[in-house]
Parts: C-alpha cells; sequence; structure tokens
C-alpha cells in the first residue's frame, strides 16, 4: 500500500508523515490570505466559471441568473459525496443502528388474513410474560393519518378492520427480540373473515363492504378510490389517423428493493417530548402525522432522520410502525426499536401499482401526432398514500415531449386487499411512459419512418406550453435523441441486426420538483427554505430540512453554498437530521430537493455573500460591485493584492452583530391551468432523457439479455456529474428490474408469494449492461445554477428502449411486463405457429423500407433544430403553446380558434358509452355516504 | 402469568462464551448458543457496520472476512466462528488511514446510499488479498452476493479497479488511478473461475444448514 490516504475529503497535498501517510486530522487548509497576493492562494478556476461572466465555459444555452454567483469552486467538478467517508467506514448511522440506553425491542403482530373484521384482542397472555413490557392495539390511537391530507385513511394499527395480509393489528415491546416475537404470538386476535377482492378490475364493482368509505362521496359502493378523467384538444383531429396504434398492456407491482429494511428508534426524553430516529425521506409529513396520531402538538416531537439506506419513494410515507414504536415507548417509559425483517418490508410495500393500461395513438398524413387516449387502472392496495397523485400522473405526464393533437385520459386507482402500492422512482409516469414510447416505435414503422426521426420532428421546443398547460422552460429533448442516436451507432444498426440482436429507443420526460406543496398555498408559503449561520471559526452550518438518501442532496447544497461564498466544501458544514433545527422541508420526492433546496440554499449564501462584502467595502474602499471571491479571500477586481481574507471580513461583518444568519427561500413562479386536477404534473422545470438500449435474446428459451445502453439525459445543469452519471447508471438499473425480472407475485388466493429477496429478483451484477451516461446540459433559467432533476426521469426511457429492442431482435411485441423468459418464449412459439415455422431462428426480423415520409420528417426535424436553439438562447421569445405544429396561432386561446377544442375533466353523457376499462369508474354515481367518516 | 400449559416456542439457549479476533482486537462476550455470527457481531461488539438486509444470505450487506474468506454474517452461526479471526468494514482502515479500496469507494462513486457499501467494501477487499490484478469479470464474481441498489454496480466495478491499481503500486492516489489505468482487461476471460472465498458458494449450503437453527428468525414465522 502506498501513501497518500487520509480521512478527510479534499486535496492531497499536506504534512506527511514518515511512512508516506498522511497525519490523521490534518487537512490541506493553507492560512487564509491576509491581504497580499499570497502564493498559497489559489488562482481562480476560469474552467468553470461561464464565459458570460469571463471564464471558459462554454454556454450554448446563453446566459443563467446565477453566473455571477459562480466562483468556479466546486459546481460541475466531479466531487465526492460529502458524507462519503462515514459510509465507507461503516460509521453512518442507518435506522436499525440508533442504540440508546435501556433500549428494549418492538415486535408487530400481523394480520394472517386479507380482508377481516377484527372482533377481539387478548393481549393478557402476551401481558404476563416475563420480560415484556409494553403491549398496544389499535384502540391506543384511533387517529386516522395519511401522507396527502385529502385521503387520510390509515391507522397506527387496525381499528375494526384488517386490509390486508401483513397489516398492523397489535404490538408489543419486550427486553430482546426473541421474547418480543414470543410475546407476539401470544397476542389472540378474533377475526371475522370477509369476502376480499385481489383483482383489480373487480374493485370496480359495487360490494357490500368497500375496503374504505371514501369520505363524504363515495364512488358508488366499490373499491375507487380516485378516478379521473381529462380531455384536451379537438377530438376531431384522431378520425381517419395515417398509422393508429392500439395496445392494451399489463404490468406487475414492483418493491423499490432498498437494501435497508425500515427501522426505527422512538424516545420520549425527560422532558416529555418524542425523540423519533427514521430512515425518513420525507421526516415533515411523519412528524404531522404522528402530532395527529399520538395527540401531541408539533413542536412536541423532534423527528431526527438517520441515514437512509436507499428509499426510491419506499420510505416517503409516515409509517404505522414508526406511530406503534413512540406508543410502545410511551407506555414503557423506555426507548424502543423496531427493525423489520425483509418479508415485512414488502407488506408495507408503497411500490409502484400494478397497472391495466390501454392506449391509443394517431398519427395524421405528416405524422403529426394527431392524439393520445389513455386508459389506465391502477391497483392501490389497502390504503390510499400517495394513490391520488399517482392517478393523475399516469395520464398527465404523458402529455409531453411530444406536441399532440389531442389528448383523452381515464384513469382510476382502485383498493384492493393487497399491500398499498404508492410512490416509486419515476412516480406514475413509468408505465404509461413505457406503453407510449412503444406505440410510437410501431406508428414509426406503419408510417415507414425512423423511430428517432419521428420523435425530433414532433417535440415541443423549449419555452413551451403542452396541451395539458404545463410550462416547460429549458428541453434537452433533442440534443439527448441526437446524442444517443450518435454513441450508438444507431442508423448502422437499427433495423439491420441479425434474429436475437436488437436496438431500441426510449424517451422521457419528468416533473423537477411539484409544483404545489401538498399541505399548504405555495402562495404564502415557500417550498424550502435553508439557513445559513457563520460563527467566528469561519465554518458555514447550512441547515436544512433536504433529506439527504443516498442521492447526494446534503452534497448538493453544500456545493452550492461552497460555490457562491467561494469556500473550500470542507468549511460547509450541513445539518439536516433534526427537525428540531432543521427548517420545514417537503422532503426528498418528485424529485424536487436539488431544484428547491439548492435554489434556497443559494439565496441564503448571496446574502451572506452580500454581508462580507459590504464589510469588505468598509476596510478597502472599494463598491462590491468590483470585488472578487475567491479561496477565503475578497479582492479589488483590478488588483488583487488589494484584498482581505475572508476571515477579517467575516470578523468585520460580526462586529456588533454576532454570528451571520441567513435565510433563504424558494417557491415556485405561479403556473398551470384552472381546470381539476391541473396542479397534478405542475412543475417549475421538466427533465428529458432519451436511451437507447441493446438486447440480446434467444430465440431458443426466450432469455433477454441487455448488453449496452446509452443513456442521454437532461440535468440542465450537472452539479456534481459523478452523482448525475450514479443517478442514470442507477436508474437504468432499476427499471432493466422492472422490464426483465422483478414483480411481485401474487398467487391465486391472494397471497404475496415473493416477499424476500431470493424470489424478487433485483439484477445482480451479471445482469448490469455496460451503460454509457451522457449528461445532456441544457441550463434551465430557474433551476440552480441551470440544474434540474437527475434522480427519477433517467428510470423511464430504460423500459420502452428494452421493449422496443426485443422486437428488433425477434419481431415480436409483448406488452405484459416483466419481460421473463417464459412469455417471450410463449410469444415466439405462437408467432412460430402463425408463421408455420419449427425452427425459431427462422423467425423473420422486422425491416424497415423508408417512405417518403422519412424525408419530409428530417427536413422538420432539420427545421425545429434551429427554431429551438433560437428558443433556448431567448432570441425567439414568441408565446409557443402545444398546437403550433397543427396551424394554430399560439396568441389567440386554441378554443376561440379551432372549433372543437376543449378541455374537459368530466365525461359528457355520450361519451360514456365509450370509455375504457378504467373509465368504467365514471358509470358509477358519486352518493353520499353516510357512514360518518371523516 | 402465562398458564402452566403454555410451551415457549422458543428453545432456551444457554448463553455461552464467545471469542474472536474482531479487527484486530481479542473479544470475548456472552452469547446464546444458538446466535447468528450478524447479532453477535452487531450486538455485542458494537460493529454497526455490519448490516442486517435480508436475513437470508441474498443481498450480502452483512458480509465479513472470516480467516480472510468473505463470508455472510447472516447464515453463519456464531459458534462456527469461534475463534477465528473477523474483519469487518470497521477494520479495513488502517487507523484514521482509510484502506484504498474505501478511499476508491468514496471518490468514485461506488456508494450512494451507503448500506451496501460495507458488504461490497469486505468482499472486495477479500478479492484484492489475492488478486491485485483483476478482470472486470473476476470483479463481478467476487461480487456477484451483494445486492446494490442505488449504483448499478458500474461505479462500484470502477472503484475497486482502482483500488487495484493502488494496490499493484501503479497508482498514487484513487484519481491518478482511475485515469491512468481505466481497465486492466478490457476483454476479460470467457468464463471466470469462481474465486476462494466467494460469498454466494458459501451461502448455498449454509441456507439449509445453518439458516434456520436460530428460531424465530425464519421469514415464514411470525
Amino acid at each position: 500500500m502506498s501513501g497518500g490516504y487520509k480521512q478527510q475529503p479534499g486535496s492531497g497535498s499536506g504534512e506527511v508523515r514518515k511512512d508516506g501517510k498522511r497525519v490523521a486530522g490534518k487537512q490541506s487548509f493553507g492560512p487564509p490570505g491576509s491581504g497580499g497576493s499570497r502564493p498559497e492562494m489559489k488562482p481562480r478556476d476560469l474552467d468553470f466559471i461561464p464565459e458570460m461572466v469571463g471564464g471558459n465555459e462554454k454556454q450554448p444555452a446563453g446566459a443563467h441568473i446565477h453566473d455571477r454567483a459562480r466562483t468556479g469552486t466546486t459546481v460541475g467538478k466531479a466531487i465526492p459525496l460529502v458524507d462519503a467517508n462515514a459510509k465507507v467506514t461503516g460509521q453512518a448511522w442507518y435506522g436499525d443502528d440508533v442504540r440508546l440506553p435501556n433500549e428494549i425491542i418492538g415486535r408487530i403482530v400481523r394480520s394472517p388474513h386479507h380482508y377481516a373484521k377484527v372482533v377481539s384482542i387478548d393481549t393478557s397472555k402476551a401481558e404476563a410474560l416475563p420480560g415484556v413490557i409494553a403491549v398496544a392495539t389499535g384502540e391506543d390511537a384511533p387517529n386516522k393519518f395519511g401522507v396527502l391530507p385529502v385521503t387520510k385513511d390509515e391507522h397506527a394499527m387496525a381499528v375494526e378492520k384488517v386490509r390486508h395480509v401483513g397489516d398492523l393489528v397489535a404490538c408489543v415491546a419486550a427486553v430482546d427480540e426473541a421474547t418480543a416475537r414470543e410475546a407476539a404470538s401470544l397476542i389472540e386476535v378474533e377475526y371475522e373473515v370477509l369476502d376480499s377482492i385481489h383483482d383489480m378490475k373487480k374493485g370496480l364493482e359495487d360490494v357490500d363492504e368497500p375496503i374504505h368509505w371514501r369520505g363524504k362521496y363515495h364512488v358508488g359502493t366499490t373499491n375507487v378510490q380516485k378516478r379521473v378523467f381529462q380531455e384536451f384538444g379537438d377530438r376531431s383531429m384522431v378520425e381517419n389517423p395515417n398509422a393508429m396504434y392500439h395496445g392494451k398492456w399489463k404490468y406487475m407491482g414492483v418493491n423499490h428493493g432498498f437494501t435497508e429494511p425500515h427501522a426505527v428508534v422512538a424516545h420520549w426524553d425527560s422532558n416529555g417530548r418524542l425523540q423519533l430516529y427514521t430512515p425518513q425521506q420525507v421526516p415533515h409529513y411523519a412528524h404531522r402525522a404522528l402530532a395527529t396520531v399520538l395527540d401531541v402538538p408539533m413542536h412536541q416531537i423532534n423527528v431526527i432522520r438517520t441515514f437512509v439506506g436507499g428509499g426510491f419513494g419506499g420510505k416517503s410515507d409516515p409509517f404505522p410502525h414508526e406511530m406503534c414504536a413512540a406508543i410502545l415507548s410511551r407506555k414503557a417509559g423506555k426507548p424502543v426499536r423496531i427493525t423489520f425483517d425483509r418479508e415485512e418490508v414488502f407488506w408495507v410495500n408503497r411500490g409502484r401499482h400494478p397497472s391495466h393500461i390501454e392506449v391509443q395513438m394517431y398519427a395524421d398524413e405528416e405524422a403529426r401526432i394527431s392524439g393520445f387516449d389513455i386508459d389506465a387502472l391502477i391497483d392501490g392496495g389497502g390504503f390510499a398514500s400517495f394513490g391520488h397523485v399517482t392517478s393523475y400522473y399516469n395520464g398527465v405526464l404523458a402529455t409531453a415531449p411530444y406536441e399532440l393533437g389531442s389528448f383523452h385520459y381515464t384513469g382510476a386507482r382502485v383498493w384492493t386487499n393487497k399491500p398499498a402500492s404508492g410512490a416509486m422512482r419515476g412516480h406514475g409516469a413509468v408505465n404509461t411512459r413505457c406503453a407510449v414510447e412503444v406505440g410510437l416505435d410501431d406508428m414509426s414503422e406503419q408510417l415507414g419512418v425512423d423511430p428517432i426521426d419521428l420523435r425530433l420532428a414532433n417535440l415541443l421546443p423549449p419555452h413551451s406550453r403542452t396541451i395539458s398547460g404545463f410550462r416547460i422552460t429549458s428541453n434537452g429533448m433533442r440534443q439527448a435523441l441526437q446524442e444517443v442516436r450518435k454513441g450508438s451507432d444507431w442508423d448502422n444498426k437499427f433495423r439491420k441486426l441479425p434474429l436475437g440482436k436488437g436496438i431500441g429507443i426510449g424517451c422521457g420526460f419528468f416533473i423537477s420538483g411539484s409544483g404545489l406543496p401538498i399541505h399548504w398555498d405555495p402562495n404564502k408559503f415557500p417550498h424550502a427554505t435553508v439557513h445559513i449561520q457563520i460563527d467566528m471559526d469561519g465554518g458555514v452550518t447550512v441547515h436544512t430540512g433536504a433529506a439527504d438518501i443516498g442521492q447526494g442532496s446534503t452534497t448538493a447544497v453544500a456545493q452550492v453554498v461552497a460555490e457562491v461564498l467561494a469556500l473550500p466544501i470542507e468549511m460547509i458544514h450541513v445539518r439536516s437530521h433534526e427537525s428540531d433545527t432543521s427548517p420545514v422541508d417537503l422532503g426528498s420526492y418528485s424529485s424536487r430537493v436539488t431544484f428547491m433546496n439548492a435554489n434556497a440554499a443559494i439565496r441564503a449564501a448571496l446574502e451572506i455573500k452580500e454581508k462580507l462584502l459590504n464589510a469588505a467595502w468598509d476596510t478597502l474602499g472599494y463598491h462590491p460591485d468590483t470585488l472578487v471571491l475567491n479561496d477565503r479571500r475578497i479582492y479589488y477586481k483590478h488588483d488583487p493584492a488589494i484584498g482581505m481574507s475572508y476571515l477579517e471580513a467575516l470578523h468585520k461583518a460580526q462586529e456588533d452583530k454576532g454570528a451571520l444568519i441567513s435565510s433563504g427561500a424558494y417557491r415556485s413562479p405561479p403556473m398551470g391551468g384552472v381546470h381539476k386536477g391541473a396542479a397534478a404534473g405542475l412543475a417549475p422545470a421538466y427533465s428529458f432523457s432519451a436511451y437507447v438500449a441493446e438486447v440480446e435474446v434467444d430465440v431458443e428459451t426466450g432469455m433477454i439479455k441487455c448488453t449496452d445502453v446509452w443513456a442521454a439525459h437532461d440535468c440542465g445543469k450537472a452539479l456534481n456529474p459523478l452523482a448525475v452519471e450514479g443517478q442514470i447508471i442507477g436508474s437504468c438499473h432499476m427499471g432493466l428490474g422492472q422490464v426483465l425480472t422483478e414483480q411481485m407475485v401474487y398467487g391465486r388466493t391472494g397471497h404475496l408469494q415473493n416477499a424476500n429477496l431470493l424470489d424478487y429478483k433485483i439484477p445482480s451484477v451479471h445482469e448490469m449492461p455496460n451503460v454509457t451516461p451522457i449528461i445532456i446540459e441544457s441550463c434551465d433559467p430557474e433551476g440552480p445554477f441551470g440544474a434540474k432533476e437527475a434522480g427519477e426521469g433517467p428510470l423511464l426511457p430504460i423500459l420502452p428502449a428494452v421493449v422496443n429492442a426485443v422486437y428488433d431482435a425477434i419481431g415480436i411485441r409483448i406488452n405484459d411486463l416483466p419481460l421473463t423468459p417464459d412469455k417471450v418464449w410463449a410469444a415466439i412459439a405462437k408467432r412460430m405457429k402463425v408463421e408455420g415455422i419449427d425452427d425459431p431462428s427462422e423467425l423473420p426480423v422486422p425491416r424497415l423500407d423508408f417512405s417518403e415520409l422519412q424525408e419530409k420528417l428530417a427536413k422538420r426535424a432539420a427545421e425545429h433544430e434551429i427554431r429551438d436553439k433560437k428558443r433556448q438562447r431567448s432570441e425567439d421569445t414568441n408565446a409557443y403553446v402545444n398546437g403550433v405544429l397543427f396551424g394554430f396561432n399560439p396568441d389567440i386561446p386554441l378554443e376561440d380558434q379551432v372549433e372543437g377544442w376543449k378541455s374537459a375533466d368530466k365525461p359528457q353523457p355520450e361519451q360514456l358509452a365509450e370509455l375504457g376499462l378504467a373509465g368504467k369508474a365514471w358509470l358509477k354515481q358519486e352518493q353520499r355516504h353516510m357512514g360518518g367518516e371523516n | 402469568m402465562v398458564g402452566d400449559e403454555y410451551v415457549s416456542m422458543i428453545p432456551a439457549a444457554t448463553s455461552e462464551v464467545w471469542s474472536a479476533e474482531v479487527n484486530g482486537q481479542v473479544r470475548e462476550v456472552l452469547a446464546p448458543s444458538n446466535a447468528i455470527l450478524l447479532d453477535v457481531l452487531r450486538d455485542k461488539t458494537g460493529c454497526l457496520g455490519v448490516k442486517r438486509g435480508c436475513d437470508m444470505g441474498t443481498c450480502g450487506c452483512c458480509t465479513v472476512m472470516i480467516d480472510g474468506q468473505p463470508r455472510l454474517s447472516c447464515l453463519t452461526m456464531a459458534q462456527d466462528a469461534n475463534g477465528s479471526s473477523i474483519t469487518t468494514v470497521e477494520g479495513l482502515a488502517d487507523g484514521a488511514h482509510l484502506a484504498p479500496i474505501q478511499q476508491c469507494f468514496a471518490e468514485h462513486g461506488g456508494s450512494q446510499c451507503g448500506f451496501c457499501t460495507p458488504g461490497f467494501l469486505v468482499a472486495s477487499q477479500a478479492l484484492l488479498n489475492t488478486n491485485s490484478n483483476p478482470s472486470d469479470a473476476e470483479i463481478a464474481c467476487a461480487i456477484e452476493g451483494n445486492l446494490c441498489r442505488c449504483t448499478g454496480y458500474q461505479q462500484i466495478i470502477e472503484s475497486i479497479q482502482a483500488a487495484a491499481a493502488i494496490h499493484r503500486g501503479e497508482a498514487e492516489s484513487a484519481q491518478a488511478a482511475s485515469d491512468a489505468h481505466p481497465d486492466p482487461h478490457p476483454s476479460g476471460p470467457e468464463e471466470p473461475t469462481m474465486p476462494p472465498g466467494h460469498a454466494r458458494g458459501n451461502h448455498v449450503w449454509r441456507l439449509q444448514t445453518a439458516a434456520w437453527k436460530r428460531f424465530g428468525r425464519s421469514p415464514k414465522r411470525r
């Protein structure tokens, strides 16, 4: 082993021991500059300063409002996560690693029935077992909670009914785990079993005993939790299409598969305040729910987010076991720790919804997309969770990046007696996106054009509006498509590879932050707040509520603060674990953290910067506009010898006032339409991605191996390219799992059969293709230094890319994910029968003959490229709304210029007859439910 | 009190002295005779860096080195490791100085949420101890028993290659290693042999023997 390793991150030079190793605890901080141009002062890194403000960083997308805040310190550089050292040394403390003195172990009693009334619970035997300290049941906490204020339908433990196998019934706490398990088995529960529902189609039917009552109004007496109808545009456009795709898709449920099982530690401290340690993506919602369930004001609860061992949406709901731990701890007077088995993780679930999705797509004679009809029936499982939003996302997130003539969406989410589905990476958008992208592939074949050119000729430009009223700002879709086309050598491979080898394209579109906060009025309160505090030592403490779940949000916040203040990142200390010290933040979901928290952090840092520069102005006599910040020094722009150190300026600024403190907030601008559900899918920015996947299909076994992926993602600006690439490759991994191997298998009787990581097939290192991440920087005008999300969007395109590649390889489209070998082989066998061949190696492979449309499309795409570049650089500032491609005037409301252009959120009576599967939910009348709940 | 007819479902396990050299320190603790190594390491010796992910040898988060071989501590009875020398993730660093593998995981993005990282670090360190010039295929075989949900493995393999370069003395720092030696074996052997002490090979037989010995840990029971 050679020397040079250090405990601390940062640059390498420094004091060196005789054996070549660096001395522990020493960092390579030179003394701060003290007035002259000292030799140890680093020159400004002009390669990371935008050209608009005198640096060398190219800005093809034009200037950005944060350009002047750039100091070339960290933004755009591949740096390790600031908490990476804790993770590689085993010091990172996850949920189960919180060990408090005198802790006891909690265990949860779970329902063995799919659906049953709880008649009685006898806890006397468990309480009598030596070593048992507390027992709690649903009666201890009857208040309802839920992640969304509109759908609070969960209890800490079953009150009246259990709704799926594994639903919580009671809990116990004992001196050790063995005793707790024993006590849990001694709790006797009497159930009255009810008829359970496992098929989501049955959820649309009237039943005697719906799994929940929907609040005041219920859809018939069905199990429909939410129904959505949305229609935009001119429906007459879809008549007489030139090409049409109709696909009925089936998707299995998918679990997040994070490696850390849920764990929670609850402790009521000596002042009677609850200290709750939990690996939460969204600590603030847990905070609210705990206050409701425990009947304790929020200020008497401190939610401490531990390190999170993977979230992906699966740790974003407030969970009943968190309430259980708090209730047990309150009863026992001791800290209670509850850690899940892997099986329990699957019972809590909140994974991707099993779905039936029907898509009809139409293209007109000029290969414009004249309409999308989407019908999505999604299986919500036993609880609402984020489902209210998911029901919308399944439709509305398909309205871009293409320009549509019309859009028609019906969606329904039903309750069934399964573990609840919820939010998972790519929330709601993934399944529909897959169907839509495969549809485009199919239509391009009918039209005789290249699928990439079909896309390129139908893209919405930057600074435009989608058909449903979403405001698109920066848009790197075109560049992403061009990059993957080039990188994958697409033109020489597509429809030219031999049988068994294929190549396919898929695109993605995702929100970068949800435009409306769930719990409050966005016009009054900000989405994100960041506090910065600097005391005499010069270290910067940043308080944020952003939950780092491994995606690197802490690093992103530290990076932008370091960038603005021109300090080494080692001087930035982000405190984000405790709700006591962190400003309220909505947490890590909807890919909002980098966009919103980094924006808030920039604002807070700029306030500090202003104070420092004013102090330097007092001392140096030069106006702040002429002062430059660089590596712990402030100096006069035209003579770097005139300046002062950061510490000197800081101490000057602190005179009479003490520590410098600032607060920055981010609020999204007013956006969106006024129709019902207009807020769903609304975001201050959107990310775009395009993937090309290459697969090998063994035609004799149906086995698919994905070999290469070219993954281009438009993240606006990569604050940390290392982290962005990690997100892209990781998204590929998770998406590949869903398209090839992962599924939650429910047996004939509705029992979950693969609630473990042996039978639930997460791709291992051998299944991973060679991924080439390509970062596209479109520089979002409102993003922090131009950044957008990179965490969820990159997952979307991998599914359709693989499905399309499989078609390219064997000429068969399979609409039933995952594409396991049995399904693929069955499809091959069926095809062989149809073709009348015995040997699968004789299967016909699709080949493409370009029609005359191809040239037209390529020409249109080239014209649009010029248009997009102008719009991106704000050289063309005319309004652009969806519909201009069809010849409409963007300055006149479309309703006024096109007869038949409409926007509807309810079906008209004459439409009821032609609704799809999920649309059938609209056949039921809403009726007032007199049950009195909610 | 529980009635006379009550028979405990948990067999009485006597506490026995368990002693092993954990990260260079001889530790003697009292542990139930039916304890698994993972529980003893986490609860008795304070090695909280050993993670519990699945309880059945599928995720590899609990990988530790027993006498230099990577083993899954959730499928190893503590008594089977009695008297052995155990290295966990906490034992990889030399005091405050990170091992090359740790440094490279940090600098190459091999760790995102970090929960699987201890297992990966131990498994790959065990590989590097015997083979400082592994091909990508050999690395893949060494870490195939470990699941990572965040990184998609690609940056993990890059990290291990960078650390291998340092082990060979070809690179001074992790950053330099990645630039100078992106991939020493671009093609790699066709059929890699299973390296010794390879984690999944361990779990196949232990799955049937040791795993369900410990009552109350079976995921089929609740």
